[in-house]
């Protein structure tokens, strides 16, 4: 569906690239998820691959034509989901909705995907009046009111309490298992982790790894048991992988140390992240 | 409807819902009051002022405060991101900036007509409304691509007063020489001026005409060289609003 090649752009007054030479590929059907950390330029690939901003550096094309070569019917297509609240504050979220809905050849019903995300009681009220929560919440109505082939969702769950968030991840999932594609951009690892078929991960404009979340589990992951004890006052955490449980080292110290812990667990996507580009999603 | 007239209802609309309506009212009832208040002698001096005030600095003043609320909640992002062209977006604007204008003339005409007595060319005022309106909306959004926020919009619109009206105020109180004053018609608020004035008394055929095609020349050069290519990059601009 979208194909990216060699992607730079730099906003004018600024002397970095945001985004310095990424390749990607989003194929027709699938979430792609961008992991990363608060400014590693998940946003600004966002607003390049809907037109937002212009005058990049390298490829990107949309159904194999260049983005460039597409006017203003290419938005037909496309739903987005910005991160910030997007609404006319004096307006009602209904008002909102269908305002945005006479802009389109192609509608839906807003009152089933109100419903669904608990707006509809609050569909008169205006969008000022609405929480943060509720106001992503409807950005993401907002972005499904055209039928979108594909949807851009910038950090989607971010703001949303987690009983919301989970409804949300079922509905891009369902939309993805109708025919949808899904770009997706968070620096939550676990919305990456459940909903991504494929993630990439993005640190200062640069892709480091591109993959299914199980395959990057299976490549960098490993199954441990992690010990901690009290060795002369002081805490001791030691890992071993699941064959050294076998070896005298780990029964010596099972027998010979005040245990205080016991774990076992797998790597996160978390932790791989971490492994991989060297830089916490946090912080 | 079309999607222009989808977008000039819906700014009308919103209007209404942020109130701005309501300050055009007001506006306009000081505007009736003063008429109401000078003779017939007055207004013909006074209602071509008033109109030029309504036309220039109400629509600066109008198209910078709904610019400014679509920055400052990104509901400019999203309709970018909806079928909507650019051009449409900004002649939406143009056109609610003229029909503000009209209002105004409408109803300072009935009053004047009406109440006073007083007749005017209404086609050719109402032309020129047209075209003042237009150019000024224009002029709207231009300030509003290079101002932090609201107020500092007003600032420029003062500067702008200041620097292209004060000479014609300068050349009514004879500081600046008549020779001089023929070439004031080059500033925008001065050509103005002599459109609105021309239907209220004689004036000459040549500065009516070369009035009405500079400001729509400016107004085309504006847009295109300005408002149009840089509305996407005013709409991506990080402000602290
Ligand atoms: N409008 C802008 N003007 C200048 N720099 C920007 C702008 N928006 C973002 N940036 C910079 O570009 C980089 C990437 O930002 P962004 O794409 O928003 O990151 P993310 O979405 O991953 O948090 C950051 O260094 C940010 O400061
Ligand atoms: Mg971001």
């Amino acid at each position: 569906m979208f194909k990216v090649k060699d992607l730079k752009f730099r906003y004018p007054k600024s002397d970095v690239c945001a985004v310095n030479g990424v390749d990607f590929e989003i194929t027709d059907g699938e979430i792609f998820g961008f992991l990363g950390p608060s400014g590693a330029g998940k946003t600004t690939t966002q607003r390049l691959l809907i037109k937002l901003l212009k005058g990049y550096e390298g490829e990107v094309l949309y159904q194999g034509k260049p983005l460039t070569e597409y006017g203003d019917d290419f938005y037909q297509d496309i739903g987005v989901s910005f991160e910030m609240p997007i609404s006319f504050s004096k307006l009602t979220a209904l008002e909102n909705l269908e305002f945005f809905k006479r802009l389109y050849k192609n509608t839906v019903d807003v009152e089933p995907l109100l419903k669904r995300v608990g707006l509809w009681e609050d569909r008169h009220k205006k969008a000022g009046e609405y929480s943060k929560g509720m106001k992503i919440r409807l950005n993401f109505v907002r972005a499904l009111i055209n039928k979108p082939k594909i949807l851009f969702l910038d950090e989607p769950t971010n703001g949303i309490d987690p009983v919301n968030a989970q409804i949300m991840k079922d509905m891009i999932r369902e939309f993805r298992d109708e025919g949808g594609t899904v770009f997706l951009t968070s620096h939550i690892m676990s919305d990456v982790d459940e909903l991504c078929d494929r993630v990439a991960f993005i640190v200062n404009g640069k892709l480091q790894e591109e993959d299914t979340p199980r395959n990057l589990k299976l490549k960098y992951g490993k199954r441990i048991v992690k010990v901690e004890y009290r060795e002369n006052g002081d805490l001791v955490t030691k890992e071993f992988s699941m064959e050294a449980i076998k070896e005298p080292e780990f029964h010596e110290l099972l027998r010979t140390k005040d245990i205080e812990t016991i774990h076992s667990g797998e790597t996160t996507l978390q932790d791989i992240f971490i492994k991989v580009t060297g830089v916490a999603l946090h912080g | 409807m079309d999607r222009l007239g989808i977008l000039v209802a819906g700014e009308l609309d919103r209007l209404k819902k942020y109130n701005l309506f309501t300050a055009l009212t007001v506006v306009l009832l000081m505007w009736l009051a003063i008429a109401w208040l000078l003779d017939a002698e007055e207004l013909k001096l006074f209602v071509p002022l008033i109109l030029l005030m309504d036309s220039t600095m109400m629509t600066i003043v109008l198209v910078g405060a709904t610019l400014f609320y679509e920055k400052k909640e990104h509901t400019l992002n999203s309709i970018l991101v909806s079928p909507v062209r650019e051009a449409e977006y900004l002649i939406s604007k143009i056109i609610v900036g003229i029909i503000n204008s009209l209002i105004t003339l409408v109803a300072l005409w009935a009053m004047v007509y009406f109440l006073k007595d007083i007749s005017f060319n209404f086609l050719l005022v109402a032309g020129a409304i047209i075209v003042i309106a237009a150019f000024h909306t224009l002029i709207g959004i231009w300030f509003s691509y290079y101002a932090k926020n609201f107020s500092s919009l007003l600032v420029n619109f003062m500067i702008y007063v200041l620097v292209l009206a004060m000479p014609s105020v300068l050349a009514v109180l004879d500081i600046i020489g008549p020779k001089a004053a023929r070439f004031l018609i080059v500033l925008p608020p001065e050509a103005s001026l002599i459109l609105l004035q021309a239907g209220f008394q004689e004036e000459k055929l040549w500065k009516i005409i070369f009035s009405f095609v500079y400001l729509v020349a400016l107004s085309l050069a504006i847009y295109k060289f300005v408002v149009r290519p840089k509305l996407n990059e005013y709409a991506m601009r990080e402000t602290g609003v």
